[in-house]
């Protein structure tokens, strides 16, 4: 078996990195002495995995990960003890028993929620996003392997509006295609006709399947 | 700190490089309650943070000094370049990781100091935390700044920025002392009140308690207290029995990678195989030992306390621990089930020992390391490193013949009576290795054989015998480099050697007298810190340092002292003393080496310490 498991990272632990994020999750693992599975070979490690890369300096509230585990735990003791090896800022918040063979939640991520609050010019780029979202195409210049690509980032931008001051974007966040929320940021700002791309807060708000179901229910 | 601060160090992590070296949190850290009467200690390590938290010494006096009900411990590091600037930029003092309060708002700031190329960081951090660099400046309501850890040893080069220096072991010490010093401040007692009861306490030396005096030539002519209270002879702080001290069960895991990831146990303290060359072989005697039944309950508690998946056996040779087999397979039996690898040094031992810990080279497989420090056997007696070219020989063929194929090996150049015949022989224990390889069956030994072999410049250390050499000068040393480089153009051999400028400076400060502060503040004021690190050493800035303070680098660094020239830390008594030196001294020069003292002891005066060596 393998429980997907939902976490937040919150507070000044948004400025870990990935890999950080991935160690400080095995070691609470084994804090906890939780019935997790390691691989073989001379360095065994817990074969957890996340759904994705949290940036660093981006808070995420609902993010999911699975660990497989062997024996038997209940979905409700393996939160508790596993919150109670956790540092504070991070939390575990719920956690669902699935079969082996259920696809990872890497595979299965498609769509993230974004909360972005504009440190400049907000009530600019607020009147801005009911033009850029009528648009059918937005150029953008994406960093790829092969140095810079143009994508068009309309079809990954699946909704967005204005609330209680704030932006929340639902925007792909797949293996087909994906737009973070800096690319959505310097197009709302050109929109805008801001020269610079403005400065913003954000935080991941929850994960999502490529149809647009909770990924840790998925 | 103020509500504007706190937002500019949020901006200032959006921007540097790796923000999670300042944000504190890791498990295991401590946030106490402070109040008007809790004794606030910051500990502050003068380098960044992955060398700070890979540090066993600072994690275990954090420890010791929040177990005190009426004190605090938080941590302060030094930040990288980028942060430091960004700090000076927004106006935002230096803070602690725990509760991002000032460096002055601590009743105490107390330094540890492994290397001496981390000085300028310390005056460094003093400035970033709102705390006057030179103590005669300090105000009544500053921090009082103590140092200690190896380097205190020579404490003269910053004397004039320390109020107050611990030499020898912290653990007891630390906690009297910051009693000592929150009791008075609560009492309103003066600055210099304070400075002068710290003396009372065995290890401390208050140097603005003490006078310096020289000669014409510059070298000392008189050394002496300045206070009734200021003994003339500062003996250091000993723990004789190790079990009896407190050892951290719990340590903070960091979330970001550090040069040491893994859980560190101290099993002893101390060494008596007597390498010349090595002042920690002098300055940590005798040699004591943690017992198995000890280090076995904590290592369990530890594991348990941070999910660490490494664990490593610390101490300055751990093939020398007593109790080692009894302890490993110890370990072992614990650990294989929740997957802890313990990593050992490569170390020399005895067969039933190799028995033991055959297993554990099962759990972890890596190179072999050894440490010849010299390559002929002339010069191994004259640094009275023990290793023969047969240990060598046997040390490889074993590793060849388990399947490993890579050797590290760190030798030394400009080595006391050293010629280039001394040199050209590092080519004859590579040629030596891969011969070996070659003899070892193919279907045992591992594929393409890789030497590393590194070599760093000798730097001669007070307390050591050769405290009164010179250092090689500089054209010397390169001409040494060049000699290696091409002495060492072997096929699967990679050549690595340490920066002869920076070898140089640690010379210098080294041995370095109380007149050296200036140069050290001054090169500091020019922008010098972050030495250490080869992208931020500008020898050309020190250089420029010594011109204006009108001292001369050949003077500290190679200078060949006379028997009886008073050395800036003759006045320590580190249980080691300067006529045994000296005779170590002569023995090298004629070649003779001098055997481990748990053979016999050689009398190096620790004897003098009452029931210091278990040895004697
Ligand atoms: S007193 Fe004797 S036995 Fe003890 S460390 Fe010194 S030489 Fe060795």
């Amino acid at each position: 078996m393998k429980m997907f498991v939902v976490y937040s990272v919150t507070g000044r632990l948004r400025y870990i990195g990935h890999l950080d994020l991935m160690r400080a999750m095995q070691r609470a693992l084994r804090r906890s002495g939780l019935p997790v599975r390691y691989s073989q070979g001379y360095n065994p490690h817990i074969l957890l995995s996340l759904a994705a890369p949290l940036p660093v300096g981006m808070e995420g509230l609902r993010e999911v990960m699975e660990v497989p585990f062997e024996g038997s735990v209940s979905e409700s003791e393996f939160v508790a003890r596993l919150n109670a090896a956790l540092p504070p800022l991070i939390r575990c918040l719920g956690a669902r028993a699935v079969d082996d063979s259920h696809p990872a939640p890497m595979a299965l991520l498609g769509a993230a929620v974004y909360r972005v609050e504009p440190q400049e010019s907000a009530g600019q780029l607020f009147e801005a996003l009911p033009a850029m979202l009528s648009r059918d195409s937005l150029p953008a210049l994406k960093k790829s392997k092969r140095g810079m690509v143009e994508v068009d980032l309309r079809p990954l931008i699946y909704n967005a509006f204005v609330r209680d001051g704030s932006l929340k974007a639902l925007l792909a966040l797949a293996e087909a295609g994906t737009c973070k929320p800096e690319l959505f940021m310097k197009a709302l700002s050109e929109q805008a006709g801001l020269e610079a791309p403005a400065p913003f807060r954000c935080v991941r708000e929850a994960l999502y399947t490529a149809s647009f179901a909770p990924l840790e229910e998925a | 700190m103020e509500e504007r601060q706190l937002a500019a160090i949020d901006r200032l992590l959006e921007a540097v490089e790796k923000p999670a070296r300042y944000i504190g949190g890791e498990i295991n850290t401590a946030i106490k309650p402070r109040v008007k009467e809790t004794a606030a200690f910051a500990f502050c390590f003068p380098d960044s943070y992955e060398v700070a938290m890979s540090h066993l010494g600072m994690k275990l006096l954090y420890y010791i000094i929040n177990r005190e009900p009426d004190m605090l411990c938080e941590r302060v590091i030094m930040p990288w370049v980028d942060m430091a600037d960004g700090l000076r930029r927004e106006g935002v003092p230096l803070f602690s990781l725990e509760t991002r309060t000032a460096l002055r708002d601590f009743d105490i700031v107390g330094f540890t100091l492994q290397y001496e190329m981390s000085f300028t960081n310390i005056l460094e951090m003093l400035d970033l935390g709102g705390v006057p660099p030179l103590s005669s400046r300090r105000a009544e309501e500053d921090p009082i700044v103590l140092v200690g850890g190896p380097c205190a040893f020579n404490p003269e080069p910053i004397a004039p920025f320390i109020d107050c220096f611990l030499l020898g072991d912290g653990e007891t010490a630390v906690v009297e002392m910051t009693r000592l010093i929150k009791s008075m401040r609560l009492a309103g007692r003066p600055r210099r009140e304070i400075l002068e009861a710290l003396c009372g306490i065995e290890g401390c030396y208050v140097p603005s308690l003490y006078e310096a005096q020289y000669r014409e030539d510059g070298r000392l002519s008189a050394f002496r207290p300045l206070s009734a209270a200021a003994p003339a002879t500062v003996r250091k702080r000993l723990e004789p029995d190790l079990d009896a001290l407190p050892y951290p069960d719990e340590i903070p895991v960091p979330y970001t990678e550090i040069v040491h990831d893994r859980v560190a146990l101290e099993v002893m303290r101390g060494c008596t195989r007597g390498c010349r060359f090595c002042q920690a072989g002098i300055l940590y005697r005798p040699v004591r030992e943690r017992s198995p039944e000890n280090l076995l309950r904590l290592a369990e508690k530890l594991i348990a306390a941070t999910g660490y998946e490494e664990m490593s056996l610390s101490s300055l040779s751990t093939g020398d621990y007593g109790h080692l087999v009894e302890l490993v397979s110890g370990l072992m039996e614990r650990f294989v089930k929740s997957r802890v690898s313990l990593s050992l040094p490569s170390m020399r031992v005895d067969s039933d020992v190799k028995e033991a810990l055959s297993q554990v080279s099962e759990v972890r497989k890596s190179g072999l390391t050894l440490a010849p420090e010299a390559a002929t056997q002339r010069l191994r007696d004259v640094i009275n490193k023990g290793i023969t070219e047969q240990d060598i020989s046997r040390s490889v063929s074993d590793a060849f013949e388990n399947g490993w194929s890579s050797v590290k090996l760190y030798f030394m150049n400009s080595l006391p009576t050293e010629t280039d015949v001394d040199l050209q022989a590092f080519g004859d224990i590579c040629r030596l290795i891969i011969d070996r390889f070659r003899q070892t069956p193919r279907e045992k030994r591992g594929k393409g054989l890789s030497i590393s072999l590194s070599s760093s410049t000798f730097v001669p250390k007070p307390f050591t015998p050769f405290q009164w050499d010179a250092q090689d000068d500089m054209d010397t040393i390169r001409r040494k480099h060049a000699l290696l480089r091409e002495t060492l153009r072997i096929k699967g051999v990679s050549f690595s050697w340490n920066d002869a400028e920076l070898s140089r400076m640690e010379a210098c400060v080294s041995r370095g007298d109380r007149r050296l502060a200036q140069v050290i503040l001054r090169a500091w004021q020019l922008g010098c810190r972050m030495d250490g690190w080869r992208e931020h050493f500008r020898y050309d800035l020190w250089m420029q340092a010594f011109e204006e303070c009108g001292l001369d680098p050949d003077f500290y660094a190679s200078r060949e002292r006379d028997r009886d020239e008073l050395m800036p830390w003759d006045f320590i008594d580190c249980g080691v003393t300067k006529a045994y030196l000296w005779r170590e001294r002569e023995r090298a020069l004629r070649g003779e080496t001098t055997p481990d003292c748990r053979g016999g002891c050689e009398g190096c005066g620790l004897k003098r310490f009452p029931g210091a060596c278990a040895l004697a």
